[in-house]
C-alpha cells in the first residue's frame, strides 16, 4: 500500500505534491516539541547533503511555529504547512517527530518516531546508498541516544474528532449550517427554532463524531420514521439532537432505543403529539445500563439534577421537534401540556424491589437493558403515610386512582404508578404480589354503572343507554384490564408517597406501552 | 391530513374536515407533507361537548362545501 498522496504548500504558497517521482523524506514536526527541535539540525543536514537527489520536506503542524522553526534553523528543506492537520491525520500520526522515507511511487521504506541516534545514523547510511552522495559531517556525540517524541497535534483531545468529521469517509452527512462569527451561537439556535425553549449545546461536527462513539451502529442506519412529518431519522440525526440535549456518548444507545420505541405503530407518537390532552413519552429505563451511565433511581427520581435522566428524555423530545417537525402550536395541540414535555425519563430501582422489574415482567431478561415508553401525564401524588398493611395501602391507591382523568371516567386504559421504597416494604411485609395490588385497586374503584351516568349534577360520565347496556347495578372497575396498571419502583428511602402518571387513550386506537431492548 | 394527502396521491378526491381550532395544525402538516393546497373545511369549535343536534347543524352548514370540494 502506498502512503496517502497529498498536496501541501509552504508559507509562500508554493505547492508540493506527494509522491514526488523520486525518493522523499517526510519529517512531521511541531515547534513546541523539544524532540522535534533536537531533530531539526539533522533534517537540515540531510537536506544539505541529499537534497539535490531526493525530496526532503519538513511538515509542520502549526503555521506560526513552522515559520519560527524554519527561521531558527535557516532551513534548506521546504517547510510545508499542515496546520489543518489533515495530512497528519491521514498518516495516522500519534507522535512527532515522525520521519518517513518513501520511494518514487510513495511506498514507505522506513519510518521512525521520536529521536533515536541509531535510527538517524541508519537513515543517513541508507540515503548515502540511494543518492551516492558523500556522508555529511555530523558530530553524533552532541546527540543523546534517544528521546521520546511528543503527541501529534492531530490526536489532541477534540481535534481528532474534528478531523474525523472533516475527512473523506466522515460519518457526518447532515447539512452544515454556518454561523456568522459575530453571531451568538446560542441566540442563533433559538432563532432557528431548534430548541425547546432552553439553550442547547451547539452540535459541532467534533461533538457529533464524539457522540457517535457511543454506538457501534452505522451512522446512516435509519432508526425510525418520526411523526408528524414522517421523516426518516438516522443514528447521525439522533446523535446531533443528543448533543444538543446535553447527552454524553454513553447515553446514546438509550436514546436510540427510545426513538425505536416511540416510532412504532403501537406507540403512535403522532397521536401522542397531536392530542389536546397531556401525554408525552415517559421513558422508563431498566437493566444494567442504568448504573453504567449513572442514572438516578433514588431520591428525587422524577425531578431535576441527574444528567442522564434529564438529557436522554430531552434528546427524544428534540428529535420529535427537529426531525419530525412536532412543534407546539403547530401539530402539537396540547391545551396545557406538562413539564414532562421538556424531558421525562427515569430508571427503575430494581434492587429495592422484591417484585419482578418492569422489563422482566414484559418478557426480557434481568440482564437485558431496556427502555419502556409510555404515553403518560405529569406525576400526581398519592400520599399514604399511615398504612401499615398491604390491603390498606392498596386501598389508598385505588381511592386516588379513581379520580384519574375524572372520577366519572371509567374503562380507563393504561396507567403507571411509581412506588417508593417505603411502600414496597409495606406490600412486601404482607407478601403481596403486584396482581394482588391490581385486584384491590379494581375492587376499590368499582362503582355501579348508575353512578357513572351523565346527569345535571355533573355532565361528565357515560350515557344512560350505555349504563343500561352494562346493567345499572353492575360494578364497573376503573380500568378495562388490571394488566394495564403498571408498577415501577423508584425513589428515596424516606417518604411514603407514590405517584401515578395518568394515561392517554390506550389500546389500538391510542398508544400502547412499548419496550425495546437497548443495543449497546 | 396524512390520510387526505394519501387519498389524493392515489387519485381519490378527498377533503379534510376539522374544527376551527385545528387550522394552524392543518396548515403546518399540509406544508410539511408538500401539499399546501390540500382541500380542507373547518367547522366551528368545539365539538367535544356538542349535542347531536349541534353536530347536525355543523354538518349541514358545510355539506355543500364538502360536495363542491370533492367534485371540483
Amino acid at each position: 500500500m502506498p502512503l496517502p498522496s497529498f498536496s501541501l504548500a509552504t508559507a509562500d504558497g508554493s505547492l508540493h505534491h506527494f509522491p514526488t517521482g523520486r525518493h522523499a523524506l517526510l519529517c512531521f514536526v511541531k515547534e513546541d516539541c523539544p524532540t522535534c527541535v533536537l531533530s531539526m539540525p539533522l533534517i537540515q543536514a540531510a537536506a544539505e547533503a541529499f537534497g539535490e537527489s531526493i525530496d526532503i520536506w519538513c511538515i509542520g503542524q502549526d503555521a506560526e511555529g513552522n515559520a519560527r522553526l524554519a527561521a531558527t534553523f535557516a532551513l534548506a528543506a521546504p517547510m510545508l504547512d499542515d496546520s489543518s492537520l489533515h495530512v497528519s491525520y491521514r498518516y495516522d500520526l500519534d507522535t512527532v517527530p515522525t520521519i518517513i522515507l518513501a520511494d518514487a511511487i510513495g511506498d514507505e521504506l522506513d519510518r521512525f518516531i521520536g529521536f533515536g541516534r541509531s535510527d538517524w545514523q541508519a537513515l543517513f547510511q541508507r540515503l548515502i546508498t540511494v543518492t551516492l552522495s558523500p556522508a555529511p559531517v555530523i558530530d553524533w556525540s552532541r546527540y543523546p541516544e534517544s528521546r521520546p517524541g511528543c503527541g501529534s497535534k492531530s490526536v489532541e483531545p477534540g481535534i481528532a474528532e474534528r478531523l474525523e468529521a472533516e475527512m473523506e469517509g466522515s460519518p457526518i452527512r447532515a447539512r452544515r449550517i454556518d454561523v456568522g462569527e459575530s453571531d451568538d451561537i446560542f441566540e442563533f439556535m433559538f432563532e432557528q427554532g431548534l430548541t425547546d425553549g432552553l439553550p442547547v449545546v451547539p452540535p459541532t461536527p467534533e461533538r457529533v463524531v464524539r457522540m457517535l462513539t457511543g454506538t457501534k451502529r452505522d451512522p446512516q442506519e435509519v432508526v425510525g420514521i418520526v411523526p408528524p412529518n414522517l421523516a426518516p431519522v438516522t443514528v447521525e440525526k439522533i446523535a446531533i439532537n443528543a448533543v444538543m440535549a446535553g447527552c454524553k456518548p454513553e447515553y446514546l444507545p438509550v436514546v436510540l432505543a427510545a426513538i425505536e420505541a416511540i416510532t412504532t405503530e403501537q406507540f403512535n407518537m403522532h397521536g401522542v403529539l397531536a392530542t389536546t390532552l397531556f401525554p408525552t413519552p415517559v421513558i422508563i429505563v431498566n437493566g444494567p445500563i442504568r448504573d453504567r451511565i449513572g442514572m438516578n433511581y433514588r431520591m428525587n427520581v422524577l425531578g431535576q439534577g441527574n444528567r442522564a435522566n434529564a438529557t436522554i428524555g430531552r434528546a427524544v423530545q428534540l428529535v420529535v421537534r427537529n426531525v419530525g417537525g412536532g412543534r407546539p402550536g403547530e401539530v402539537d395541540r396540547a391545551a396545557l401540556g406538562q413539564p414532562g414535555k421538556y424531558t421525562f425519563c427515569f430508571p427503575e430501582f430494581e434492587e429495592r424491589s422484591n417484585w419482578e422489574s418492569l422489563h422482566v415482567e414484559r418478557g426480557f431478561e434481568r440482564t437485558d437493558s431496556t427502555v419502556t415508553v409510555y404515553a403518560g401525564g405529569a406525576p400526581n401524588g398519592i400520599i399514604d403515610q399511615l398504612s401499615r398493611g398491604a390491603e390498606s395501602l392498596a386501598t389508598s391507591y385505588g381511592l386516588a386512582l379513581a379520580t384519574s382523568g375524572h372520577p366519572k371516567q371509567y374503562g380507563h386504559g393504561e396507567i403507571v404508578v411509581v412506588i417508593p421504597p417505603e411502600h414496597v416494604d409495606t406490600f412486601a411485609k404482607d407478601g403481596w404480589t403486584k396482581d394482588q395490588v391490581r385486584a384491590r385497586i379494581q375492587e376499590v374503584t368499582a362503582r355501579p354503572a348508575r353512578e357513572l351516568i351523565r346527569d345535571e349534577f355533573c355532565a361528565e360520565g357515560i350515557t344512560l343507554q350505555q349504563a343500561e347496556r352494562i346493567g345499572l347495578d353492575t360494578l364497573v372497575p376503573k380500568f378495562r384490564d388490571p394488566k394495564n396498571i403498571t408498577f415501577v419502583v423508584a425513589g428515596g428511602e424516606a417518604g411514603k408517597f407514590a405517584a401515578y402518571l395518568g394515561g392517554w387513550v390506550s389500546g389500538p386506537m391510542g398508544s400502547q406501552m412499548t419496550t425495546v431492548k437497548i443495543r449497546e | 391530513m396524512h390520510d387526505t394527502t394519501w387519498f389524493e396521491i392515489n387519485g381519490k378526491p378527498s377533503v379534510f374536515i376539522a374544527s376551527t381550532e385545528f387550522t394552524d395544525a392543518a396548515e403546518a402538516q399540509a406544508v410539511a407533507l408538500g401539499f399546501p393546497e390540500v382541500r380542507r373545511i373547518f367547522v366551528p369549535h368545539p365539538i367535544q361537548d356538542a349535542t347531536d343536534d349541534e353536530m347536525r347543524a355543523k354538518a349541514d352548514a358545510i355539506v355543500d362545501l364538502v360536495i363542491e370540494a370533492l367534485v371540483d
